[in-house]
């Protein structure tokens, strides 16, 4: 245990650096389209002298911009998200819509492990047969198919045609509610894009846990567990689905990372409102805080993802923890 | 020679790859009787392994029995169900693989995986088990018993893999212990030990050695009677003191040439040509395009598997060959 310990450390100190670089290279190439004060400037004519000034020493327009950068970084490690060039307080703006991102993402890949994993075994223990063939192509067609298109073919069958279900959003702003009730409504919102996301990374976990599956089940130690008069049962759930699962939590991992990034495009397919949609008005805008703050709050959840993923693997090969 | 307690019967497993059917054991008999260590030799490919497999049913596809009998103790396996089969995997038969490395699972300790085995047969609770396990430990003479069953396989070496998986095997005490090249991945010095522990352990726990192998020495030094496969078929079955004196069978005399002894410094004599394609095999005798003693008959006609006096053999001119070993 007190290998994974240091372990889990050095995963953490390995974080930093990448939180610095990542957020260092957006302030550049968001300051690069023009400093906030500019922007102001050229939103609103009538500024007057003063309230400049107040916007240069806001944003210490004065000084060189890595001098900018450390100014915004302390404040946002401080938790002060500081103020968005279209008003009010990033925090305020920004906060309630990570839980509806994480929502969204965290039932996603529940489902999709939920569903993906039995069916990868079921696949990989019936290879070849009709179901696995069937599993497989389905498999393949939502592992090939670009979330954003699935998602629009998926809001014009269900949505439009067939008026099953809502178009998009997080929830009715106003009655008539779905199903009747603001609790149905909040579910039918979420059918579709959870729909959507969940199959698209089932294909990916199905796939691959099949594989891997089958992948393990040549090995010796398979053989040695068989010939040992285990059952059927735990030779499969316990030996090779704990040894085929690895790369699981590996994809897992990256395929929350790879979900996030995309967010801003399924989340405005959907209009879901969450960091991705937000993500896409600040940039419109050329919300500078805004963008900037987002990049460091999905580089942090991304990077936990990372670090819970590396643990999460050490934790289930003893091997890796040596290292 | 104790009663017979194991009887192959004409046993064919065949695998059926998208490249055609491979025959890899095709109509092997033989038996093992009691207490007398039985040695099962061959080239690379001749279907020991599957020959094992086939015994405790656990041939993985697309690999299938397609027929024969497997007699233990006047029962036949094959007709066994396979919650039947599962009470004999382990408890009457085990195997030992060949390769510790791949062997044991990596994710589990050697607590883990001794106690799985032993509860797998046993109703005992979890100190029961570990005490057991840790008994297991000291009889394969593993040094510190109690620190090595919280370790995982990793953090041990080749040799002390092997003993893990001894332990594993005899966790039941099974009749028939079937080491298959048990000792091929392990360097020189630890084989000899590995080799002595089973010699031990055989005759203290008094079980059916079945010694799968390469090495003519290693026959020679642990078992009684040895069965010579070539391709998939029975070459020859003959105790194994005689087998180095007058051989009957062409693929034994060049197996004996081919592989080194100990005892005896000789030039080694490669097998002439390869071992044959198992999709589509050579008619009539199978060794026929490697026997420096072909006629036309061995190409048309398969030898019977005859026996005489002990000893069987499928050569169609073994009685006019009298081979001779040096
Ligand atoms: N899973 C499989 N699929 C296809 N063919 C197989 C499979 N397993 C074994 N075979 C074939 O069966 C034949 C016999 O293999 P087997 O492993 O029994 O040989 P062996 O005598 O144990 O060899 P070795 O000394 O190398 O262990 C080989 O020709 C091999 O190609
Ligand atoms: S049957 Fe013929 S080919 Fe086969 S081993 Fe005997 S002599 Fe050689
Ligand atoms: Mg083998």
């Amino acid at each position: 245990m007190a290998g994974l310990w240091r372990y889990i450390l050095r995963r953490l100190l390995f974080v930093i650096p990448v939180f610095l670089a990542v957020t260092l290279l957006t302030f550049l190439i968001t300051n690069a389209a023009g400093d906030p004060v500019q922007i102001v400037k050229f939103a609103i004519r009538r500024i007057t002298p003063a309230q400049v000034a107040a916007l240069e020493a806001y944003y210490h327009t004065n000084e060189p911009i890595f001098a900018r950068y450390f100014y915004w970084l302390f404040s946002f490690l401080q938790g002060d998200l500081g103020t968005s060039l279209r008003g009010g307080l990033v925090a305020s703006k920004i906060l309630p819509w990570i839980g509806t991102t994480l929502e969204l993402q965290f039932l996603a890949l529940a489902f999709s492990l939920a569903i993906g994993i039995p069916l990868g075994v079921y696949s990989a223990l019936k290879q070849y047969s009709k179901a696995d063939v069937v599993i497989s192509s389905i498999a393949i067609f939502g592992y090939s198919m670009p979330t954003f298109w699935l998602g629009i073919q998926a809001i014009i069958v269900f949505s439009l045609y067939l008026k099953w279900l809502p178009f998009g959003g997080a929830i009715s702003p106003y009655p008539p509610y779905w199903g009747g009730s603001i609790y149905t409504d909040i579910i039918g919102h979420l059918i579709l894009p959870v729909g959507v996301l969940t199959f698209v990374s089932l294909a990916t976990f199905t796939r691959l846990l099949r594989a891997s599956i089958v992948e393990v089940l040549r090995q010796d130690f398979i053989l040695a567990a068989r010939a040992s008069g285990l059952r059927e049962r735990v030779v499969v759930y316990k030996h090779a689905l704990k040894n085929a699962i690895s790369p699981i939590v590996t994809i897992t991992g990256l395929s929350i990372g790879l979900s996030l990034a995309g967010a801003p495009i399924t989340e405005t397919v959907f209009s879901w409102p969450g960091l991705g949609y937000a993500y896409v008005q600040a940039v419109n805008a050329l919300d500078l805080p805004v963008v900037q703050d987002l990049t460091a709050i999905i580089t942090i959840v991304v990077l936990l993802v990372t670090i819970l993923t590396d643990i999460s693997y050490a934790y289930l090969d003893p091997r890796v923890r040596l290292e | 020679m104790g009663e017979e307690i194991l009887r192959v019967e004409n046993l064919k497993t065949y695998f059926f790859t998208e490249a055609g059917v491979v025959k890899a054991v095709d109509g092997v008999s033989f038996s093992v009787y009691e207490g007398e260590p039985l040695g099962i030799v061959g080239e690379t490919g001749s279907g020991k392994t599957v020959t094992s497999l086939s015994i405790m049913r656990i041939v993985p596809p697309p690999g299938k029995i397609i027929s024969g009998r497997i007699i233990y103790r006047g029962e036949d396996l094959l007709e066994k169900s396979e919650d039947e089969m599962r009470k004999i995997r382990g408890k009457k038969i085990a195997i030992v693989f060949q390769d510790p490395n791949s062997s044991l699972d990596p994710l589990f300790t050697v607590e883990s995986q001794l106690n799985e085995v032993i509860m797998a047969h046993l109703k005992v609770t979890k100190q029961e088990a570990r005490n057991r396990a840790l008994e297991l430990l000291k009889m394969v003479r593993i040094p510190d018993p109690e620190a090595r069953l919280k370790a995982y396989p990793h953090e041990l070496s080749g040799g002390m893999r092997q003993r893990v998986a001894i332990a594993r095997a005899l966790a039941n005490e099974p009749d028939i212990l079937i080491a298959d090249e048990p000792t091929t991945n392990l360097d020189v010095t630890i084989q000899a030990q590995i080799i002595e522990l089973l010699k031990e352990l055989q005759s203290k726990l008094k079980m059916t050695l079945i010694m799968i192998t390469h090495d003519m020495g290693l026959v020679a030094e642990t078992t009684k009677r040895v069965v010579v496969l070539y391709a998939g078929s029975v070459a020859e079955i003959a105790p194994t003191n005689e087998i180095f004196k007058s051989m009957r069978h062409p693929y034994t005399a060049a197996l004996l040439k081919a592989v080194p002894r100990i005892d005896r410094r000789k030039e080694l004599k490669p097998i002439p040509g390869s071992i044959p394609n198992l999709i589509d095999p050579p008619s009539g005798c199978r060794f026929h395009p490697r026997c420096p003693y072909v006629i036309q008959r061995c190409i048309e006609e398969v030898p019977e598997l005859e026996f005489t006096d002990q000893r069987a053999v499928a050569c169609h001119r073994w009685k006019e060959l009298s081979l001779k070993g040096e």
